[in-house]
């Protein structure tokens, strides 16, 4: 399964899909997927940044959206203290 | 000097209207939990169950080691990915990250997220952004140098907003 997470005041908020079934087709993973990369569009037209997470690896800057990522987290706009 | 009691009841009067005003503006505005700039709206109602969901997410992206030692010391240690000798020391809790070369202080970054995060979120948005975002993030950082040779000559204690050192 892979997974959509943002960062708000509330905690993350996760969208979750499986990648497998996208292939086959199915409705409810293509819909997911597709409200994952509406949010992660929206989300970077905001001045968020995603990255892709895998353990043991450092996090990596994510400018497009994949879905075969497993675990993508996107963190709001940044600025100086 | 004689004060005319309708003056004395007056500033009664006018004393107790600015206490109740004070009164109902601490219990009807809610405190700002952790800086200045957020507005009201943007803070969530259940914060402890925003910093449990945080703490989650937390775990997710954090090793073992690096959890234990964010737990037991009050930080954690996120490596540069372009600078071997350099490591970023992220507070647990909101506070300056501080920047150490071969183990030397060598300057404190302050970053935070625009919009209110939990804190827990804000530990884990330091280490994505320095290990996958490093450039942009210390582009954003006001910085301050920790003393006149933390750098090299000329460098100065300085405190103030993105000023990088003469070349």
């Amino acid at each position: 399964m892979a997974q959509l997470r943002i960062m708000s005041s509330r905690g993350d908020k996760t969208v979750t899909w499986d990648a497998e079934k996208i292939d086959l087709g199915d409705p409810e993973a293509v819909a997911a997927v597709r409200e994952a990369e509406r949010i992660f569009n929206e989300e970077r037209a905001r001045g968020a940044t995603a990255f892709k997470v895998e353990p043991g690896k450092p996090a990596e800057r994510l400018d497009n959206f994949d879905k075969t990522v497993e675990q993508t987290v996107i963190v709001p706009r940044i600025a100086g203290g | 000097m004689i004060v005319p009691p309708d003056l004395v009841l007056v500033l009664i009067k006018v004393l107790l209207a600015t206490a109740a005003i004070v009164l109902l503006w601490r219990v009807l505005v809610r405190p700002v939990p952790y800086w200045g700039h957020e507005r009201p709206g943007d803070l969530p109602t259940d914060l402890q169950e925003a910093e449990r969901r945080a703490d989650s997410l937390l775990k997710d992206i954090l090793n073992e080691e690096e959890f234990q030692q964010l737990t037991r010391q009050g930080y954690l240690e996120v490596r540069s990915p372009s600078l071997p000798q350099r490591v970023y020391r992220v507070p647990r809790h909101q506070g300056v990250v501080k920047v150490y070369e071969k183990d030397r202080l060598i300057m404190y970054l302050c970053v935070q997220p625009v919009k209110f995060l939990p804190s827990g979120d804000v530990v884990a948005m330091h280490k994505l952004s320095i290990e996958g975002n490093e450039d942009q993030y210390l582009k954003l950082a006001n910085r301050w140098y920790s003393s006149p040779n933390a750098l090299g000559a000329g460098m100065g204690v300085w405190g103030g907003r993105r000023r990088d050192p003469p070349a």
